[in-house]
């Protein structure tokens, strides 16, 4: 009986996904208990992070596709106003205002329109799915376009990217005419110099002291070097769980966000970077997979452009730490610490299961 | 558009951004083997360099003693402020936001600017040194709103004598650029990191490696804030030795209270082994000054003087030697059998040049009648030695003059001793490109003409009649006294009871009784001294003018020399003076000889 109310209160769960995302899970616990010096709290609200998180994923991967696309239109705007909430009474930390309190909680509103705009742009194609022309693409285009405009002047333009990426993709899943994606590439690209003009100054100088970090190695350029410092120290097999000194006497910021990869290649080395590349991996591919398995535009989109949203987001996240992208706040998906970020990355694989599952229910 | 044809491009394009994604994902990866494999041990480098500190410990300098173990240079306990330079501090709102506390004057920060400019070392520079504890206390209830300036404790450099035998102590001064290049040179650059000071003179400066010692360095963890996590290494410091001199101090006070007003050098030596039992040198300065940088106002004082206190007159003041030379010549005589009592002259108070007009004066008016070789040192007559330097000629005297140190540095442990000359027809060919002149001859027989001499080297002359065979190097250092390594190359090498030393001392055994040029300073002796006394020309008279020591003003009358041992019979001690401006060697610099004679063989030490 106990089993059975279990199997079935599980049904929806991919076993394989699931096993690799808590595999993830616990590298981040892990990880965080040496990048944080053990603090017990902080241990502690992320453990509690993620039994929200996880939460949240198993409810969501019983709700029918048919809800998210109900709800999609609401859900988009209601996230687009805590988007404006914030830009008016939201709070600042680290020179961005990108937070919002309610309750006892922190929001962050543009982590959680990671989900709501491919959830909108998903519902567009699939609201205009037998008559898909560039009116529609024009539409996605600028339904995507106002929650990133609104994230870049917080400003956070790392997440605005990212959303902006992942929507992009959506477009281009949905059939994009390829002659429109090369005229746009080329018109991005003669546009670029004006996008420049238009970054803020602490922007323009992420990004210079990423070609060169030695240019002010005490200023912009210091994160990146201590970074590349701590992973590069930690060589084949890392200093070992604790031991990772530019984690531990401090060299390193934002140890337990921003920067945890680089304490995790630090202590776990070369080996341990491979580990977790293989984790993401199969995460990705398995999500990629089931997303391909789907049987309809509105679970397809909406599958891969999450998928791509996690992906994008791992991606800028080691990029960052590792030197190759400039440093703009971005966290590592299931590993830094972190409520909203934690919560909503949950929250994707809950509603790509929940897809993959209820495939049937929505068919055309 | 269809199901099927969507389905189609949704897949195809899925498959593109797959491979694109495994090519992101490797670029990725390669980056990260790139840090941690192929850089890794850069990486690893700069690690360490971020966390591993070392910090040098410096070592305590020596003190240096006299012979009594009387101190001469200590180190004090004292509190600066400091800054580091590093952080390019603004110093007038330093100085304002301390104006509460503590006042820092203009000159503080002037010698902040020149410590700046001058030392491109010290990790922190005083802005205030020498606290007093009521200084400090203020300063420490009030630290924590000062977190830009260190105070320090440490040890100073202190001359408790001041003015006192400054020659020789010599004095520490900040480490400059060119100290840097000179210990850089000779490798020993390392044992000077964490500390600032050097010896730039004297004792300080020739036992700088003794004195000094070897730091020792601290290994520390720090983390980014540059809290120390632990020490990982330490190893103590070797400190300095303390030095023990020869200079007994309080005979160094009765022979600076002797020289009084008198600018000049007086050196005493023990003859049986070299060492310097006194070391003065007028006019004096206080090496206190110079610490930690001398001002600008007091260097002016002391580097624009006529009067040279900086100079270190006993190696590095350059005097004729005038007669005091008289009884090394007298012995090249002997050696050379010319004028071997009993000849005798007759003189009149002038000697003629052999074929020539040119006639040379004695000193005394009328002459000394019936003159031989010992008298002739005891009266120091002119006319005498005039005739026996031409007789004996430039190539035989030098030769003798060589083997007492003359025109040699003595190698005495002192910087910056010079060579002084002995002239030849070589050299002066070489220097002047003229030839010598027999007139020449006659005056460097007197000790005039081109013969310069240091007082250590007139000393150790002097010692060398008494202990011709030994290897005598005049020496500061007591352990030297003994220590093998410390010979001169120099040997007189004449047999030490032969018949030529007896007659020369039995000469200088003269200059101090009845008829002597010091006479008066043996007619109040309880012990014999023997002596030789000496004038030196500053003002070369012209033709047919007469000295006349009252019409000179006081920078052109004569040097007075003196060189002299006592007891006779059994010396203890030996004295070269140089009074300069003195005027007569017997009347100035005997009476000075002779209270540290007193004053040595009564027994004082």
């Amino acid at each position: 009986m106990t089993q059975s109310k279990t199997h079935s209160f599980l049904k929806n769960i991919d076993k394989i996904l699931m096993s690799l995302v808590i595999f993830l899970l616990l590298i981040g616990l892990i990880t965080l208990a040496s990048a944080s010096q053990q603090n017990i709290n902080l241990i502690g609200n992320q453990i509690l992070n993620i039994l929200i998180g996880m939460a949240l994923l198993i409810s969501l991967s019983h709700i029918d596709p048919k809800r998210f696309l109900f709800y999609a239109p609401y859900l988009y705007i209601s996230s687009l106003i805590l988007l404006l909430f914030v830009v008016f009474f939201g709070f600042e930390s680290h020179g961005a205002k990108r937070w919002i309190s309610i309750l006892y909680f922190n929001l962050q509103p543009s982590e959680i329109i990671k989900i709501t705009a491919p959830l909108m742009l998903a519902w567009i194609y699939h609201r205009f799915q037998n008559n898909i022309n560039y009116k529609t693409h024009a539409i996605a285009f600028m339904l995507l376009a106002i929650p990133c405009a609104i994230i870049s002047k917080q400003p956070d333009l790392g997440t605005a990217i990212l959303i902006g990426f992942a929507g992009c993709i959506i477009i281009f899943l949905a059939g994009l005419s390829t002659r429109i994606i090369g005229i746009f590439s080329f018109s991005l690209a003669l546009s670029l110099p004006y996008f420049w003009s238009t970054l803020h100054l602490y922007q323009q100088n992420r990004i210079l002291s990423l070609i060169d970090p030695g240019r002010d190695p005490l200023g912009t350029g210091y994160h990146s070097i201590q970074s590349m410092i701590a992973i590069g120290s930690g060589g084949f097999l890392g200093k070992g769980w604790s031991f990772g000194g530019q984690t531990q006497l401090n060299f390193l910021p934002e140890t337990t966000t921003d920067f945890i990869f680089s304490v995790y290649g630090e202590e776990f080395g070369f080996l341990g970077v491979i580990l977790i590349f293989l984790i993401y991996f199969f995460t990705l591919y398995r999500s990629m997979y089931m997303a391909q398995k789907m049987h309809n535009t509105f679970s397809r989109l909406i599958a891969s452009g999450l998928v791509f949203t996690l992906f994008s987001s791992i991606f800028v996240n080691i990029a960052m730490v590792s030197g190759i992208a400039p440093i703009v706040g971005a966290p590592l998906p299931f590993i830094s610490y972190g409520g909203t970020s934690m919560v909503v990355s949950l929250a994707m694989i809950g509603i790509i299961m929940s897809l993959y599952s209820h495939k049937s229910l929505i068919a055309n | 558009m269809n199901q099927n044809k969507f389905k189609y491009i949704f897949t195809n394009r899925l498959n593109i951004l797959f491979f694109a994604f495994i090519f992101i994902f490797s670029m990725l990866l390669i980056k990260i083997f790139y840090l941690q494999i192929i850089k890794f041990e850069d990486y690893s480098s700069l690690a360490k360099n971020n966390s591993l500190k070392i910090i040098s410990i410096p070592p305590i300098r020596g003190q240096i003693l006299d012979v009594n173990g009387e101190i001469l240079a200590e180190n004090k306990l004292v509190y600066t402020l400091e800054l580091n330079p590093k952080n390019r501090p603004d110093l007038n709102k330093i100085k304002q936001r301390l104006s509460n506390i503590i006042e820092i004057t203009n000159y503080d920060l002037k010698k902040y600017n020149k410590n700046f400019s001058e030392s491109s070392y010290s990790s922190t520079l005083p802005i205030k040194s020498n606290l007093t504890d009521t200084q400090v206390a203020k300063f420490v209830a009030n630290q924590y709103k000062y977190p830009e300036i260190y105070l320090k404790q440490k040890f100073a450099r202190y001359y408790p004598k001041g003015e006192s035998g400054a020659h020789f102590i010599g004095y520490l001064n900040r480490i400059n650029q060119k100290d840097v290049k000179r210990l850089k040179k000779l490798n020993k650059f390392d044992s000077y990191i964490g500390g600032d000071h050097i010896g730039k003179t004297g004792i300080e400066y020739f036992y700088e490696e003794r004195l000094h010692g070897q730091p020792g360095y601290k290994t520390i963890e720090v983390d980014a804030h540059n809290h120390v996590v632990r020490t990982l290494k330490s190893v103590a410091p070797k400190h300095g030795e303390d030095i023990n001199l020869n200079i007994n101090y309080k005979l160094q006070q009765v022979a600076e209270k002797a020289f009084g007003k008198y600018k000049g050098a007086m050196v005493a030596l023990d003859p049986n082994n070299g060492a310097v039992l006194t070391y003065v040198s007028q006019p004096s300065f206080d090496s206190n000054l110079f610490i930690n940088g001398i001002d600008e106002v007091n260097w002016r004082k002391l580097n624009d003087s006529t009067h040279k206190p900086l100079i270190n007159r006993v190696v590095s003041g350059l005097y004729p030697p005038g007669s005091t030379l008289k009884p090394f010549v007298a012995l090249a005589a002997l050696e050379n059998n010319i004028r071997r009592p009993p000849f005798s002259i007759i003189d009149k108070g002038f000697y003629n040049m052999p074929n020539q007009s040119k006639t040379f004066r004695d000193w005394k008016k009328g002459g000394h009648g019936e003159v031989d070789l010992i008298k002739a040192i005891a009266v120091s007559c002119d006319t005498f030695f005039y005739g026996l330097g031409i007789e004996l000629g430039i190539p035989k005297l030098n030769s003798v003059l060589k083997r007492f140190g003359f025109g040699e540095k003595t190698n005495i442990d002192m910087p910056n001793e010079k060579r002084g000359l002995i002239a030849s027809s070589e050299w002066k060919k070489l220097k002047y490109n003229e030839k010598w002149y027999q007139g020449e001859t006659a005056i460097t027989a007197i000790g005039q003409g081109y013969t310069q001499t240091t007082p250590i080297q007139l000393a150790l002359a002097t010692a060398k009649l008494i202990n011709p065979n030994n290897d005598l190097r005049p020496h500061l250092l007591k352990e030297s006294n003994t220590s093998e390594h410390m010979k001169s190359n120099v040997k007189a090498s004449i047999d030490q009871g032969s018949e030529d030393l007896r007659l020369i001392k039995k000469g200088m055994s003269l200059v101090t009784k009845e008829g002597g040029t010091a006479a008066f300073i043996g007619r109040t002796s309880s012990y014999n001294i023997s002596a030789k006394t000496g004038t030196a020309q500053v003002f070369s008279l012209k033709k047919g003018e007469v000295y006349d020591e009252s019409k000179l003003s006081d920078e052109l009358k004569d040097h007075a020399l003196f060189i002299a041992f006592a007891p006779s019979e059994n010396p203890k001690i030996v004295i070269a003076i140089v009074v300069e401006n003195g005027g007569h060697g017997g009347s100035t610099a005997g009476p000075i000889a002779k209270k540290v004679f007193d004053a040595y063989l009564n027994r004082i030490n």
